[in-house]
């Protein structure tokens, strides 16, 4: 009898031990491999000259300015004159939601060919080994890759290689009410922060306004609309992964300006959107995107300047960060279809058609080639921007756009220290150790994988 | 040796088949689709992985304790707790309240109960966007209001400790209708007979109510108590509309979203915390089931 009770025990526990076994073995297989190195890194290089485009592919999206209809348009063109389809798909609402909707895709493999990313998001799926480096195919597709701006395309590059093509791209840029200016008697637009400070001062003194100038809040990216400040007193969010800059002194020195502004009233802090409250008329002042120039005008019931971004006490020159996004090729693509992908980014960017989708979205044109001169006559304020684009940008700090969490980091430390009477010196001291704890436990281990 | 009866060896095998066979598909699929991602998800929260990536790197144990000892993991059970105990405790006593307002008679209650209760059956999203056309310090109802008498609007959205009040009130408002209905129809079943008696015997309406209603209620209580703490803990909707990047609202549900599918993208931290939340809700639901409901007074 007892014999029988342990060999019953022992099939029991065979058994139990066998299920665990295949369930471990189940778990594994379906995760992500621990320890491998990303197969992005290790794929072997395709012979382009053997490869034929495919003849469909699809194009994810978030339709950014509202170019639903321009980027069928010109995705139109695009199969009419090669005969490749292109299923435009709607992947999200905003840069987030599509690289979000990449992301989970990765484990079903229906990604999509052509990607949408933004200067955020791009970095993250390139690590992930999510997507291709863009020089080879580019050539392959008979792309150019020289006359995109060089600032622009550079902000993809990383470690000798570009991972997408600008497409709708912006800047910051310095918006102000001329109606106002012109009450208070206000000639110029601010160069410097300093003179932004007594501008901002001057419009309060003259009664035509109650806020001057308005910072956006942790919802409306900060850290970067603040950019320009940080950097025209010589700080900066990191200086790549080094996150010590957020504590240097021309950081501190910049939102303490920040702070004390709003203390002293001219300034405040948006509940909403800078954006918004400027075209109500509610705001004399602010620094946003110039992919907002075409919709604030447009709402605007006064005349709307724009200017180049104020420098600061350091740096008066290279104090414009860029933004937007661009368009990537998915590394879980085929290459028949990655070829394809290459061939429509070209003719999504080329010269004429990316003076057509500024014209009707507001974002830059992204070749040097570009003719923006139709773009001018529409709206003078453009050309402008355009100037500014050409020589004053510079690309961002890593910590707000390749470290996961850092923008959000950086935009909720602005907004306490903004809003409160936190001391500027410990609130950035805390945020570098954030930014650093964000980095080595969520992304050094994954670069040095 | 011991024996076996062939006739009841092959029966047993005949239900055993049976079971199998009806039994079988239902607990292949909830093997699949519940316990299968169930401790895949325990597996992925002992990785150091991202979401996307086809590689990830062994944590161990570093999410949960991460978890349990960051500060982003203390404020977030300190905003959780928050969150439960003020939209638990609020939900319910005005929702008693409510409920015994409309448990009488009069004019309109029809109307009243079809309007408390109404919120509720909305969604989520929707009530976010239009509590924030209420909110908003420029442009909001409230804000106007404020404004007529001389007041400013406080700052909502900016000050993390009002957005935690202000998404704590919209939470309540909506989840207010079922705790009412609720508690209605547990007041509706009270025996008429028995309020009655304590009238003749010179209960007050006080001393009626804490002795005799709130006792046989006490099923009801115990009922509205497991699921609105299961549900304010997995409250995310309103929150992530109101407040999308979670300024001091970050829940244990909406930080496991910004830390998975958010702008952290660390999906074995966001799988850690799924796992303890799990836990927790379990915990919580095994205790009230094995110590709360012996005082409960059923009718």
């Amino acid at each position: 009898m007892s014999t029988t009770i342990r060999s019953t025990r022992a099939r029991r526990v065979t058994t139990t031990m066998a299920v665990l076994g295949v369930a471990t073995l189940g778990l594994t297989a379906c995760g992500p491999a621990v320890g491998a190195s990303s197969p992005g890194a290790s794929a072997a290089a395709t012979d382009w000259a053997a490869i034929e485009p495919a003849e469909s592919i699809s194009f994810w999206t978030n339709h950014p300015g509202g170019s639903q209809a321009i980027e069928q348009e010109l995705v139109d063109g695009f199969t009419e004159e090669t005969g490749i389809e292109v299923e435009i798909v709607t992947a999200g609402a905003n840069y987030e939601e599509v690289s979000q909707r990449f992301q989970t895709a990765q484990t079903s493999g229906d990604v999509g060919d052509l990607v949408v990313m933004s200067d955020a998001t791009w970095f993250t799926n390139h690590v992930n080994g999510s997507l291709l480096a863009v020089d080879d195919v580019f050539a392959a597709a008979g792309g150019d890759t020289a006359t995109y701006n060089a600032t622009l395309f550079d902000d993809y590059l990383y470690e000798d290689a570009h991972y997408a093509v600008p497409y709708a791209r912006s800047t910051t840029i310095y918006y102000y009410n001329e109606d106002h200016y012109a009450q208070a008697g206000l000639t110029e637009a601010p160069t410097t922060w300093d003179e932004v400070r007594a501008n901002s001062q001057a419009l309060i003194d003259a009664g035509v306004t109650e806020t001057a100038f308005s910072f956006p809040p942790a919802e409306d990216y900060p850290a970067w609309m603040m950019n320009n400040l940080v950097w025209s007193y010589g700080g900066g969010w990191s200086d790549e992964w080094d996150a010590s800059a957020v504590t240097s002194e021309g950081t501190v020195q910049a939102v303490q300006f920040a702070q004390d502004a709003v203390q002293d009233g001219w300034a405040n802090v948006s509940s909403g959107s800078p954006a918004d409250d400027f075209a109500a008329g509610a705001t004399s002042q602010f620094i946003g995107s110039t992919g907002s120039l075409g919709g604030v005008t447009e709402t605007a019931a006064f005349e709307v300047g724009v200017a180049f971004l104020p420098g600061g006490p350091v740096e008066q020159e290279l104090v414009v960060p860029t933004g937007g996004a661009g368009i990537a090729i998915s590394s879980a693509s085929t290459p028949e279809e990655q070829l394809a992908a290459a061939m429509l980014a070209d003719h999504l960017t080329s010269a004429e058609n990316t003076v057509a989708f500024s014209s009707e979205t507001g974002y830059m044109p992204v070749r040097s080639d570009a003719d923006a001169s139709a773009l001018y006559a529409e709206n003078p304020n453009f050309e402008v921007a355009v100037n500014q684009l050409e020589t004053r940008t510079r690309t961002q700090d890593y910590m707000r756009v390749f470290l996961p969490g850092g923008d959000l980091a950086l935009a909720t430390a602005l907004q306490r220290i903004l809003t409160t009477d936190a001391d500027v010196e410990e609130a950035l001291a805390a945020l570098q150790t954030e930014l650093e704890g964000l980095y080595e436990n969520d992304l050094r281990p994954q670069l040095e994988g | 040796m011991p024996t076996t009866n062939p006739h009841r060896r092959r029966q047993r095998r005949r239900d055993a088949l049976v079971f199998v066979a009806f039994a079988g598909p239902n607990l292949l699929l909830i093997a699949a689709f519940i316990y299968f991602p169930l401790l895949s998800n325990v597996y992925y929260s002992t990785l150091n992985w991202r979401m996307g990536a086809t590689t990830a790197t062994s944590a161990g144990l570093d999410n949960y304790v991460r978890l349990f000892t960051s500060p982003q993991g203390v404020e977030m059970w300190r905003v959780t707790i928050t969150f439960t105990v003020v939209t638990v405790v609020a939900s319910m006593v005005l929702g008693l309240l409510v409920a015994l307002a409309l448990n009488h008679r009069i004019p309109g209650v029809t109307a009243g109960r079809t309007a408390i209760f109404s919120p509720y059956v909305l969604s989520g999203v929707g009530v976010g966007m239009v509590w924030n056309f209420i909110f908003d310090p420029q442009l909001g109802l409230l804000g106007h209001v404020l404004r007529a008498f001389g007041a400013r609007s406080p700052e909502w959205y900016l000050d993390s400790d009002l957005a935690l009040v202000m998404v704590m009130i919209v939470y309540i408002w909506k989840n207010l209708g079922f705790c009412a209905v609720v508690f209605l129809a547990g007041l509706q079943s009270i025996p008429s007979d028995l309020i009655e008696a304590a009238r003749i015997d010179r209960a007050g309406a006080v001393r009626r109510f804490f002795k005799l209603t709130l006792p046989l209620l006490s099923p009801t209580v115990f009922f509205l108590t497991v699921t609105t703490i299961l549900s304010s803990m997995q409250a995310f909707d309103i929150l992530k509309i109101m407040t999308p990047s979670g300024n001091g609202t970050n829940t244990i549900v909406f930080e496991l979203f910004l830390q998975g599918f958010g702008p952290y993208q660390n999906a074995g931290y966001a799988a850690a915390i799924s796992v303890v939340l799990f836990v927790v809700l379990f915990a919580i639901t095994a205790f009230q089931l094995r110590f709360v409901e012996k005082r409960v007074h059923y009718a």
